[in-house]
């Protein structure tokens, strides 16, 4: 963290993680949470939460540079500083109660009573005391495991991490099991809906011995693919996609349907993300209006495909795809060069303007007579016959699952797109445009095309994506065509690393199918969103997956100079 | 018509400048930073502009590549007038350039910085490298090709190709910018202070390089300095700037005895 | 691509919009104007709304030009500032509401409340300052203005979070109902103190601005961060403090709205801040005059227009589209002319 190594910056870093625990409740999220069990009877996602800030700042202060006693020491003072605001705080307000609660609506008596351990049946005073020593201990438990042997440090964080992705998949897990016809698993591993406590404990041991195994077995594969020649490595690499997409297809078998449901959520979303991705993550243009192309491809497929609509043309859906393409192209074209000249921050205010006059003028009365106001435009068809049909290995394909093989292809297609462009031509010129414009300029590159280039493009794939919601949906409305749809795509690119498309997947998987995975979650979704932009931005520009292009650079220059040497080897001995 | 019939002709090509510039004033609300220029770079030779801080070389510079336009005159590059051209096109014509503080694609791996250097030289387009149709395959793989061997030109390890620029040594970082500059085969090296930030060892070094450029290549080389040695020692006519205005210009002996560069480098007291 | 004169599409397009504007600007006008829809009383309340809209949206446009002028970034999180101020503010009248001081005294509990939402959008504006834009001083645009809207989401939601989701009503202050008659006009007397302490405030800022010391420093922070560095300028306290203004100007600037409003909701910054964007960019980022003038302006074509302009041809709930107006002028005056009215084009 900072260059301070003293007690005093340890102390206020401990407060620091006192005001998070404050926040935290103060806002509900910790409440909310403690809805969700981990260990049933034991310990909540609510629990957890709270205790996150004083195991963070004593697991980060105990990576200081300074002896192991001291460590322990600062993480101590910073989680007695943090317990000790948090129990003044709390002691505040159960004076304050019930008036503050008009203040700080979540601030009720069972609230309080949650994080007064009132149902331990503690005083104020001792549930006051209690919340000095949780922080404290568990800070310093964190610097222990800090500073303990890695291979012990793996151990207890592998195991505690398995055991709470154990407990958080029940929604999904259970329901498989019982579908699978093995209730009995399912009893055992969860009680109600959390995991039971043998099998916590289980899962503990088993997460504890694979985090041990892992770095090993890893870089032994690491090691073994490395030695391997180009032809194995790139079959290898071939062989990983095409399980990868077998996985993709027969998911929506082993998941259910709601499951399905959020997949095709995360798909609409994974399609955006890399629609936006090369304007933003190729081109360095920072578009806040994204989603008026997805309304463009939603609003434009709706017209055309549906017969009752203004236009009432009712074509087919594959049919309307390229015209709509094309037109979204088009106003790609309009709205980028206008605005080609702008710096940075102005492009997305501009863009933000447009997407937002975009959303009055959908649902306005003015247009209503083509874009059929608030109701939108009704009785879009699916795209392949009715909604029903049959697939190969997977046989009936109903529901959510009826846009999710289409959605999935089209994100293959696109993320394929987006590959290729990247190690081109073009999509070099994108990127020395982004890293510096006036000597991307003198370097020969016409910016003007080259940006009018990603607005199309980004235009293009955004509505693909909005055509296929349209037929999803079966109608579109204005209401899902907001300026939170841009800004969630923007934090997924921003999240997974801009430019890198396996960031895109995990941002997407991370903002939108935690959401939906975690309920409790959900409604504060958007702030979580808010501090994941402003976190990755101050600790992690590059994103969670930042660009691989470094490694595959690496991967194609060993390719050619082994090539080469092959090529010389034959000559000399005359085997070419 | 027989061979002697078109030499004059060739031999008239031959002579004529690779650049000329006439007449050329560049004024920014009220400032003139450049006044009634007139400048010419003979095909082939190393040319320098010299003069003291703020006298306009850079603004000049940045003229010859189109980013800024004159305000009167002409410039024109190889027979064509580039005075209202945008910096892309003047590229594409063969005039390339690196910059005084050093402006590589910081977040871009060497390779690539050279490999869209050549970016005026190569033809694919966005729906062939999609396709892989249009023999884009051949395109990148030649292109990879010619870069690798600009980084062995320059000096620059081959095992530092997947590197970030930014990683890069200083002294590496400059080899790279003109790697880069030179991916496009151009006809018109553009070098702006090439020896800013280095000890004397690396500065022969440049100098010597400068000189091989223009004699394995062929390229013309437009120099802007401020090291005299590096000036004196390669360039074959030197232009002084100051306050805006052509004051002295030819060979580095003539240069070195002109009383008038004397005193713009050192006030009025030296000549006196 | 290979257009070879693309240019030319480009400035097509954007002549063929100019034409498109003046020409839809006229007609519009001149058929509303024809018609008489409305009475001269009823463009005359729709401009002091106007007016009073558009102090509003001044005071915190001179919040988004300050800090333009000494970071050269925008702050996107201005919005929620000002809602901010206007939030906590409504606590501080509810209380002087509960024990009647704000009815009883209400030359009293006005300034306090003001004061309240003033100080609150300081602290807000200060935190962000430290936490989220310090740091990034030294990184490439893009990086501070993500930053600033995923602090904008946050500010916004942790309100909705702490002080929950729905609408705050403000308490009846009854000093401020009904009307004042200045040279024979009705004004409301809620218009009529917005104007007032909007104006009183901008010209505390000018003064400020360009009579004290620091107003110099500021001065000199936005001509050139390092010169004035090198010049013995503290350069971090200079930045805080204009943060710190123009926190303050937004949180008055919540209250008045408020008043004028009758509610707070924890949303009501996206809005308001956009459009007060929209007029620091009209006058000119970074001139204080053009921030104030750009608000008025802006404040008066958005009451006007929706009637004036769409009315004229025939479009049904002009009003819906208000929002559109300000979008609009916002493109168009960062398509045409981003230095805005009083700013001056960078030279080439």
């Amino acid at each position: 963290m900072s260059r301070n190594l003293t007690v005093r910056s340890a102390v206020r870093a401990g407060l620091i993680a006192g005001v998070v625990m404050v926040y935290l409740v103060a806002v509900g999220i910790a409440s909310a949470f403690a809805k969700r069990e981990v260990v049933t009877g034991f310990l909540t996602l609510g629990h957890l939460m709270l205790v996150l800030p004083a195991v963070g700042i004593g697991y980060i202060l105990a990576g200081r540079p300074i002896s192991n006693s001291l460590r322990i020491t600062h993480a101590a003072a910073a989680g007695l500083a943090a317990g000790l605001l948090f129990a003044a705080a709390f002691l505040a307000a159960e004076a304050l109660s019930p008036g503050i609660r008009t203040v700080l609506n979540r601030v009720s008596t069972d609230l309080l009573a949650f994080v007064g351990f009132r149902d331990l049946g503690l005083e104020p005073a001792a549930g006051a005391a209690l919340n000095v020593a949780i922080p404290t201990a568990l800070a310093v438990i964190a610097a222990l495991v800090r500073v303990a042997p890695t291979s012990v440090r793996r151990a207890i964080v592998g195991g505690a991490t398995a055991m709470v992705l154990l407990s958080m998949v029940e929604p999904f897990l259970r329901p498989r099991l019982l579908q699978f016809g093995v209730p009995l698993v399912a009893q055992f591993i969860y009680k109600s809906h959390g995991l039971s406590t043998a099998s916590a404990a289980i899962v503990l041991v088993i997460g504890a011995v694979l985090a041990t195994i892992w770095p090993g077995a890893r870089s032994a594969a690491r090691n073994r693919v490395a030695a391997a020649d180009p032809g194995t490595r790139k079959m290898l690499r071939w062989a990983t996609i095409l399980v990868g997409i077998a996985f993709l297809y027969t998911l929506p078998v082993i998941s259910g349907s709601f499951l399905t449901q959020v997949l095709v959520l995360v798909g609409f979303y994974v399609l955006l993300g890399l629609g936006l991705n090369i304007v933003v993550g190729y081109a360095g243009l920072l578009d806040l209006g994204y989603v008026a192309f997805y309304a463009v491809g939603a609003y434009f497929t709706a017209l055309i495909t549906s017969p009752t609509s203004a236009l009432g043309w009712g074509l087919n859906w594959w049919v309307a795809l390229p015209i709509v393409i094309v037109l979204s192209a088009m106003v790609g074209l309009f709205i980028g060069a206008p605005v080609l000249r702008l710096r940075g921050d102005y492009l997305a205010i501009v863009t933000l303007g447009f997407g937002e006059i975009a959303r009055v003028l959908l649902g306005s009365d003015a247009l209503k007579p083509w874009l059929g106001g608030p109701n939108g435009i009704l009785s879009v068809p699916f795209m392949i016959d009715d909604g029903t049909y049959f697939l190969p290995i997977v046989g009936k394909v109903t529901g959510p699952a009826a846009t999710y093989f289409p959605l999935m292809g089209f994100c293959i297609l696109a993320a394929f797109i987006a590959y290729r462009l990247k190690y081109s031509r073009t999509g070099r010129a994108w990127n020395a445009m982004r890293e510096d414009e006036d000597v991307a300029q003198a370097t020969g590159i016409s910016t003007v095309n080259y940006k009018l280039l990603a607005f199309a493009m980004g235009a293009a794939v955004g509505c693909v994506g909005g055509a296929i919601y349209a037929t999803h949906l079966q109608g579109v409305v204005p209401g899902g065509f907001v300026l939170q749809v841009s800004i969630t795509v923007l934090a997924v690119v921003v999240l997974g690393g801009m430019g890198s498309i396996p960031g895109i997947i995990v941002g997407a998987l991370a903002l939108i199918g935690l959401p939906e995975l975690l309920r409790e979650f959900a409604e504060y979704k958007v702030l979580v969103y808010g501090a994941v932009l402003v976190a990755v931005m101050l600790l992690r520009p590059e994103g969670l997956i930042p660009d691989a292009s470094r490694r595959a650079e690496l991967e194609e220059a060993r390719e050619i100079e082994e090539g080469e040497l092959k090529v010389e080897y034959d000559e000399i001995t005359g085997d070419a | 018509m027989t061979s002697t019939d078109t030499q004059p002709a060739i031999d008239a090509a031959a002579e004529r400048p690779l650049l000329v510039a006439t007449d050329v004033t560049k004024a920014f609300e009220g400032l003139v930073a450049n006044r009634e220029i007139d400048f010419n770079i003979p095909r082939g030779s190393i040319v320098a502009i010299i003069g003291p801080n703020g006298a306009g070389k850079t603004t000049f510079f940045n003229q010859l590549s189109g980013v800024y336009h004159p305000t009167s005159g002409t410039i024109e590059f190889d027979g064509i007038d580039i005075s209202q051209m945008a910096p892309h096109v003047v590229a594409g014509l063969g005039v390339a350039r690196t910059y005084q503080n050093i402006r590589l694609f910081q977040n871009m791996t060497v390779i690539n910085n050279v490999m869209v250097g050549r970016h005026v030289r190569m033809r694919g387009q966005w729906y062939q490298a999609i396709t892989g149709l249009g023999g884009i395959r051949q395109e990148e793989d030649a292109t990879r090709r010619r870069a690798f061997e600009l980084l062995e030109l320059v000096g620059i390890s081959r095992r530092m190709s997947a590197e970030l620029s930014k990683n890069l040594p200083y002294g590496d970082q400059r080899r790279l910018e003109i790697a880069r500059a030179l991916a496009s085969d151009p006809k018109l090296l553009l070098l702006d202070e090439p020896t800013a930030g280095m000890n004397p060892g690396e500065t022969r070094q440049m100098t010597d390089f400068i000189g091989r450029l223009r004699r394995e290549l062929g390229l013309t080389i437009l120099l802007i300095e401020h090291d005299m040695k590096v000036v004196m020692g390669v360039s074959e006519r030197i232009t002084v700037l100051d306050y805006g205005e052509k004051i002295a210009e030819g060979t580095p002996a003539e240069i070195r005895a002109n009383p008038r560069v004397i005193e713009a480098y050192l006030g009025k007291q030296a000549t006196a | 691509m290979r257009r070879p004169s693309n240019l030319s599409l480009v400035d097509v397009i954007l002549w063929a919009l100019r034409v498109a504007i003046v020409v839809g600007v006229a007609v519009g006008v001149f058929t509303t104007l024809s018609t008489t829809r409305l009475s001269g009383d009823q463009w005359r309340d729709l401009l002091i709304f106007g007016i009073s809209q558009g102090s509003v949206y001044a005071l915190v446009a001179l919040g988004y030009t300050l800090v333009y002028g000494v970071l050269l970034m925008i702050n996107f999180a201005h919005g929620d500032v000002f809602m901010f101020g206007g939030m906590t503010a409504f606590f501080a009248a509810s209380w002087l509401n509960s024990n009647g001081i704000l009815n009883t005294s209400p030359l009293i509990a006005v300034p306090i409340i003001l004061v309240v939402g003033a100080l609150s959008s300081t602290i807000v504006a200060l935190l962000l300052e430290r936490i989220a834009y310090r740091p990034l001083r030294r990184a490439p645009r893009l990086v501070p203005l993500i930053t600033a809207i995923g602090a904008s989401l946050f500010i916004s939601n942790s309100v909705r979070g702490l002080y929950g989701d729905g609408v705050k009503a403000y308490p009846r202050v009854e000093a401020l109902q009904g009307t004042f008659n200045i040279l024979g006009i009705p004004i409301l007397k809620t218009h009529l103190v917005v104007i007032l302490a909007a104006f009183f405030l901008m010209l505390a800022l000018y003064w400020f601005v360009e009579r004290t010391r620091t107003g110099r420093a500021m001065r000199a922070v936005s001509e050139d961060k390092d010169t004035a560095a090198l010049m013995g300028i503290d350069v971090d306290r200079i930045i805080s403090i204009t943060f710190a203004i123009g926190g303050a100007l937004a949180g008055a600037a919540g209250v008045l709205y408020a008043f004028v409003y009758n509610q707070v909701i924890w949303s009501m910054g996206f809005l308001p801040g956009i459009k007060a964007f929209t007029a620091a960019v009209l006058g000119g980022i970074g001139s204080i005059v053009g921030a104030m003038l750009g608000g008025l302006m802006l404040g008066v074509l958005e009451s006007l227009a929706p009637t004036l302009l769409l009315a004229g041809f025939g479009v049904p709930s002009p009003n819906q589209l208000r929002d559109v107006i300000a979008f609009s002028v916002l493109v168009l005056v960062l398509i045409f002319r981003p230095y805005g009215l009083f700013g001056r084009p960078e030279g080439k």
